[in-house]
């Protein structure tokens, strides 16, 4: 073989990798959800302890509808894990509904790529474990430094604050930036 | 060319970033601002600030104390600190000074005084809730009142309510606290630096932005005067300030030392250490006094640095937890965690690694000595570690318990996890059984880890838990631990007081004693001791007992309050875990705060002065900030912002560039072919 010919194949095969890698991260973002959502089902219906696959270690914390979209489900825990398979909920922030602003966090290149499209006044609906909804309505949405801001825990009515990075289209997954939609309870 | 262009569209970028920057940092609103021109938080001041709250418009502006004294008295171990303030309203309005400052998690607040021209008016301590309703009241009524909170552990806030134009209110806060000897040193620490507080991901330079409500109400210099009386009960080999000139006078046998300039600066703390002329090789002392019906005891002991060239023999097994909860960042500091345990190890000492995610599996089937082959393989090891799966902790304590002891030597078991287990209680039962001699260490990695888990984990396996939640400290603190953990000089500590007293200790007694760690444990005893205390262990040359006389402390009680809120510390650490008692908790922590008279997580101190001075027709009524704080406080908790992109789009890019360029490659050669 040709080093010319060597050289071909092995960038090939390199750059049908990298394909496959970000293949990868969007058929585990779709399946994880379905699977998810699956399990979600189940609970209604009463199964006991049910995860969406065995060895999962987190809970759903409830379904998330941004105006037409969803469901999607929403995990416990802001980690790198969770976040490859569907919105996430800060642990620090109060659960939907409560008084006080829930925090929810997605990858802006999967699940919350509808936030883009998001408008003032549009409604988002949790349905929470249990089948109690809570309604709300988005009241601002501004991009921020996350250098330099930090997102308050505390408000004095239920709120909920949806955060993903952006701009939506760049390519480096480490930018500071970030699109921040709020909704208050209506 | 095209490395101009690729320029060009970078400086596109970072100007696009910058202006959004700047957008971000003029809308103000929802969001807490970190940056320094904003409104002050709590976060953003450091000690000895005060915040001046318009009474009109509930506006929030720094304003900088006129002068401050602190004076100091230091017996023995104890040492009891009077802040005495004098806040100046300079603006021509009624205000609300709030003043916030950081103290050791072992200050014991116990006294507030303030003072209004002649007459001083004492804070008494009520429920938390309560205190601020008094104080609340005070503040709509126009009467001067001031309330001192607890914050957190080590943050305490004062709240003086109706500062008259153009005056000034002087508060008095006294506080105890326990000096243990380290490395035998020991350190008087004043806290006074107005340091911001640190934010996980902010740059540490940030671009001020002026905020045109704002103004600095007052701008003088500080004034500190600093006076502390030392009589240490030993003949002090050296005395120095590290900071700050001090003048020195010996008085009564005591050592008197005043801090000579008058305009210091307060930008860094104050700190005085004094070593003794006989340093002994081991510090060891007991201090009781009576207080009511008990009697309170102190005592302190303190390992020299090395107690021995030899040190126990011991056996050092990491576990390290590669479920898919660490991914992320927690992952990469667990890492660095972990080879920096390794690369402390010396030849004399014996390791091994287990991993667990769905499965538990170990690098070596035994303990290995430490040498070049075994280190090498260690580092591929943990340069391989993914984090990817389920948390099956069960099969890596299984495997860990299992491994082959060593009678000899001490077995350390460093576990690193972020603890995200469901069965907590039944994984702390099997450590509690097969434990042995063997001493198990947490150490919770990640933004949230189960913080419970964690400390019953370590009680359960007679060691110490750590919490890193910041990947700034994993280094520094993984550091410390190590070096401790390489360094035990008494393990099985064991207290016997006199006559089979039995004492109730504030808080749980440690069981192993590392070089140049301090031990200061308070305790309750039903009745006065006679006779001498028993401290009992084994050290690096076998078994080792001391036998200490009890004194008798002289001069200003203190030891009851110290005992409280040692207690109370050890009390809110158990709620903060959480669990089914935590209603009892609380109300444990308030009653002992109550009978001490102790400002706590559910108490707070409040003096209210009985004659309205603020006239109420004067238009100037106070109003509720708006917003979501404690009420009253202009601070927020907030958190930080998740890392919310895949690299998907990246690695697309990447791999259309790659296929391009094969193709590129190649055409030529078809071209050739074709032809």
């Amino acid at each position: 073989m040709s080093p010319r010919r060597i050289g071909v194949v092995l960038l090939v095969a390199a750059g049908l990798g990298c394909l496959a890698a970000a293949g990868w991260i969007e058929v585990k973002a779709v399946a994880a959800q379905a699977l998810i959502d699956a399990a979600w089902l189940r609970a209604e219906r009463g199964a006991p302890n049910p995860r969406p696959w065995p060895w999962a270690d987190t809970r759903p914390v409830g379904r998330l509808f941004v105006g037409v979209h969803g469901p999607l489900v929403i995990l416990e825990g802001s980690n790198g894990r969770n976040l490859a398979f569907g919105p996430t909920h800060d642990p620090a922030s109060v659960q939907p509904g409560e008084r006080g602003n829930a925090i929810i966090s997605a990858h802006r290149d999967t699940h919350f790529q509808l936030l883009q499209r998001v408008v003032l006044g549009e409604q988002v609906r949790i349905e929470l474990p249990g089948g109690a909804r809570v309604d709300y309505r988005v009241t601002d949405a501004r991009v921020v430094d996350s250098r330099r801001m930090r997102i308050s825990l505390d408000a004095a009515v239920p709120m909920l604050t949806l955060v993903t990075c952006y701009p939506f289209n760049a390519v480096d997954p480490g930018g500071p930036l970030r699109y921040v939609v709020s909704a208050e309870q209506i | 060319m095209n490395r101009t262009r690729n320029a060009g569209t970078l400086g596109w970028r970072v100007r696009l970033q910058q202006g959004l920057g700047m957008l971000v940092l003029l809308s103000l609103g929802f969001f807490g601002p970190t940056s320094r021109g904003a409104a002050p938080t709590v976060d953003d001041a450091g000690s000895g600030s005060l915040l001046l709250r318009n009474a009109v418009n509930g506006e929030v502006s720094w304003a900088l104390r006129q002068s401050t004294r602190i004076r100091a008295t230091v017996t023995g171990n104890v040492a009891r600190v009077i802040v005495v303030q004098e806040f100046t309203n300079s603006a021509d309005e009624w205000v609300e000074g709030m003043y916030v400052f950081p103290l050791s998690t072992t200050a014991a607040v116990d006294e507030l005084q303030m003072q209004i021209g002649e007459r001083r008016i004492r804070g008494e301590i009520q429920r938390k809730a309560e205190a601020r309703a008094t104080y609340e009241r005070a503040r709509v009524e126009g009467r001067q009142a001031s309330l001192v909170e607890q914050q957190r552990p080590n943050l305490f806030t004062t709240a003086v309510a109706n500062i008259a134009p153009k005056s000034s209110v002087t508060i008095e806060i006294a506080y105890l606290d326990t000096i243990a000897p380290r490395d035998g040193r020991y350190t008087l620490a004043l806290p006074l630096a107005i340091t911001p507080r640190y934010h996980p991901g902010e740059p540490a330079q940030t671009e001020a932005t002026p905020e045109p409500t704002l103004e600095l109400v007052d701008a003088k210099p500080q004034r500190i005067d600093i006076d502390v009386q030392l009589a240490p009960g030993f003949a002090m080999a050296t005395l120095e300030s590290l900071h700050h000139p001090i003048k020195r006078h010996q008085r009564d046998g005591q050592q008197h030392v005043v801090l000579s300039a008058k305009h210091v600066p307060a930008d860094r703390d104050f700190e005085l250490v004094w070593t003794p002329v006989v340093a002994p090789e081991l510090h060891a002392a007991v201090f009781s006094e009576r207080s009511g019906d008990d009697t309170f005891a102190i005592v302190t002991l303190t390992p020299p640095q090395r107690v021995s060239t030899r040190s126990l023999p011991r056996e050092v097994l990491f576990i390290i937890d590669t479920s898919g909860s660490m991914s992320g960042t927690s992952i990469d500091q667990a890492r660095v965690a972990l080879w920096l345990g390794i690369e402390r190890l010396t030849p004399a000492d014996r390791f091994n690694i287990i991993r667990f995610s769905n499965d538990a599996s170990s690098l070596f089937r035994t303990m290995q000595p430490v040498n070049i082959a075994t280190r090498m393989r260690a580092g591929a090891y943990i340069a391989g570690l993914d984090a990817d799966g389920g948390t099956e902790m069960r099969s890596a304590l299984e495997l860990a318990f299992t491994m082959p002891v060593n009678s000899e030597t001490l077995r350390q078991i460093v576990f690193i996890t972020d603890g995200s287990v469901g069965n907590e209680s039944e994984l702390v039962g099997m450590i509690h059984q097969r434990i042995q001699s063997a001493r198990l260490f947490t150490v919770g990695i990640g933004s949230a880890p189960n913080a419970y888990f964690m400390r019953e984990a370590a009680a359960a396996g007679r060691g110490s838990h750590l919490f890193i939640a910041d990947a700034a400290q994993v280094t520094e603190r993984m550091t410390d631990l190590f070096r401790k953990l390489e360094q035990p000089t008494l393990v099985d500590l064991e207290l016997r007081w006199p006559d089979g007293l039995r004492a109730e200790l504030a808080a749980d007694l440690p069981r192993d004693l590392y070089a140049g760690d301090p031990l200061v444990v308070a305790v309750k005893l039903p009745r006065e001791p006679r006779g001498l205390l028993t401290l009992s262990g084994r050290g690096p040359d076998g078994p080792w007992m001391r036998q200490l006389a009890i004194q008798k402390t002289h001069g200003e009680p203190g030891l009851a309050k110290l005992w409280a809120r040692e207690r109370i510390g050890a009390l809110a650490r158990r709620k903060n875990f959480g669990g089914p008692d935590s209603n009892q908790l609380e109300q444990q922590i308030t009653a002992l705060a109550l009978a001490h008279h102790l400002v706590s997580d559910y108490t707070s101190l409040v003096a209210v002065d009985v004659t309205p001075v603020r006239p109420l027709g004067s238009g100037a009524m106070p109003l509720q900030v708006p917003g979501s704080a404690p009420a009253g406080t202009a601070w927020a908790r907030s958190t930080g912002f998740a890392p919310t992109a895949t690299p998907g789009p990246l690695l697309l890019w990447i791999g259309a560039l790659l296929l391009a360029a094969a193709m590129l490659w190649v055409m030529p050669a078809l071209r050739r072919v074709r032809a």
